[in-house]
């Protein structure tokens, strides 16, 4: 009786498992499921960060120069020189 | 790099020293509601963000009803990075729409659609559309079954306008039912000529706001705001919003890849708690609040046109505000407003969870 019971068990505890399988399978994979490839992804996008933090943080620093050479008033004669150069608004 | 010797070449063929003017004196007042000036240019970022994923994508995705649904497989599974560029342009469009959506509320709010900006308005409202049209053709290029399921849905939805709901239902889906034909033409839509519509709308937009100026709220207009050059300023804080939704927009795809359901099949029973995009949820949820029958109508066709009444309402409401285009303050169009976005949160978040 316990022989049977065990068996029972064991058969339904396969069949449970092989299902498990077969829904699995259904899923497709749209992300890389190896480990390694995982790594390689999530230690590219710290590393993008990274990159767009010092970009942003570059933007900033020449936005506050701009900021301060225009509470200066120092980048009109500046302007004007480069018109000169490049011919500027007045070219003929 | 000294490129002179180029930037002379160039100048002595073309004279662009009026943009260069322009771009010099050009100026945005600078106020405590300027961050949601950022929005449009969160748009057009992710709209060429858009475009770039989307052109890889065509070079390998097979427009036809046997095939669509494999290869969107082996573009996610064989191709070299392939999952990430679709995951990026899912999310792409999701943010995209989402910002579409916070630009409209904001625009509608600090009533920026005041003379004489109304025509910046509807090029804006109608890219919203379009906008709209592009996730839902979009979403049948996957070819599974919940996509295959609620286009069915969505252009049986528009069936049921009045007078011309037919057309527009046989029109849509290329023949009586969702099919391969409707693929075809959705992948036409797609990839030909909602671009096309949206680089003009986009066109027309940016030269109307050049011409106009940035719109300043009705409760500032009295107040001396400081102004800011447009270039380099606004330019690079631009680049630096940009830089950010890049950032997000990567994470997301990158964290959160979308799944791809089993092929559609037309004979099938379409899958339980079918539900569109969720840019669609506020119109399926309002849907879903009328009976079949009222006083002996079709309550499908009174829910419809309804919903068509309240967009066209919101569409023309530049004209309708006449005190604002008076520069004068007009608290029944705030409310307004107020009705439209709650009503959108609300029935998106009820159908989201219903």
């Amino acid at each position: 009786m316990k022989r049977a019971a065990f068996l029972t068990l064991l058969i339904f505890f396969f069949n449970t498992v092989s299902l498990w399988g077969a829904e699995a399978k259904k899923a497709i994979e749209v992300f890389p499921s190896t480990p390694f490839y995982q790594y390689i992804i999530y230690e590219t996008l710290a590393i993008f960060w990274i990159a767009i933090i010092g970009l942003i943080v570059i933007i900033r620093m020449k936005l506050r120069e701009i900021e301060r050479v225009q509470k200066l008033g120092l980048d009109a004669p500046v302007k004007e020189n480069n018109e000169k150069q490049t011919g500027g608004d007045n070219a003929p | 790099m000294n490129c002179q010797r180029l930037k002379d070449w160039f100048d002595e063929r073309y004279d662009i020293a009026p943009l260069r003017k322009f771009a010099r004196k050009k100026l945005v007042p600078s106020h405590r509601y300027d961050l949601w000036y950022y929005t449009g240019g969160i748009v057009l970022f992710l709209f060429v963000l858009q475009f770039i994923t989307g052109m890889l994508l065509s070079f390998y995705y097979v427009p036809h009803a046997e095939h669509a649904h494999k290869s969107i497989i082996e573009i996610v599974t064989k191709l070299n990075m392939g999952w990430f560029f679709r995951s990026l342009h899912h999310w792409g469009a999701q943010l995209a729409i989402f910002t579409l959506f916070v630009h409209l509320f904001a625009v509608l709010l600090l009533k920026a659609y005041r003379k004489p900006r109304e025509l910046l308005w509807f090029s804006g409202f109608i890219l919203l559309g379009v906008s709209l049209f592009f996730g839902l053709s979009g979403y049948l290029l996957l070819w599974d079954e919940r996509a295959f399921a609620a286009v069915k849905v969505a252009t049986g939805g528009a069936g049921a306008f009045p007078l011309a709901g037919n057309f527009i239902k046989a029109f849509l889906r290329g023949g009586i039912d969702v099919t391969g034909e409707t693929l075809t033409r959705f992948y036409a839509f797609h990839v030909a000529i909602l671009p096309l519509a949206t680089v003009f709308l986009m066109a027309l937009h940016v030269f109307l706001v050049q011409i106009h100026g940035m719109s300043v709220p009705l409760s500032l207009k009295d107040a001396a705001l400081p102004q800011e050059p447009f270039f380099p300023n606004t330019v690079y804080k631009d680049f630096t919003v940009w830089l950010v939704i890049l950032g997000i927009v990567v994470t997301i795809a990158v964290l959160f890849p979308p799944e791809i359901g089993l092929k559609a099949d037309p004979l099938a029973a379409p899958p339980e708690d079918i539900k569109p995009e969720w840019y669609f949820l506020f119109l399926f949820q309002t849907l879903k609040l009328f009976p079949g029958d009222i006083l002996g109508l079709n309550g499908e066709t009174i829910a419809v046109v309804l919903v068509a009444a309240g967009i066209f309402i919101l569409f023309i409401l530049p004209l309708l505000d006449k005190k604002s285009s008076r520069e004068e303050k007009s608290p029944l169009f705030n409310l307004i407003g107020i009705v439209y976005l709650v009503y959108f949160l609300v029935m998106t978040i009820v159908g989201y969870f219903s």
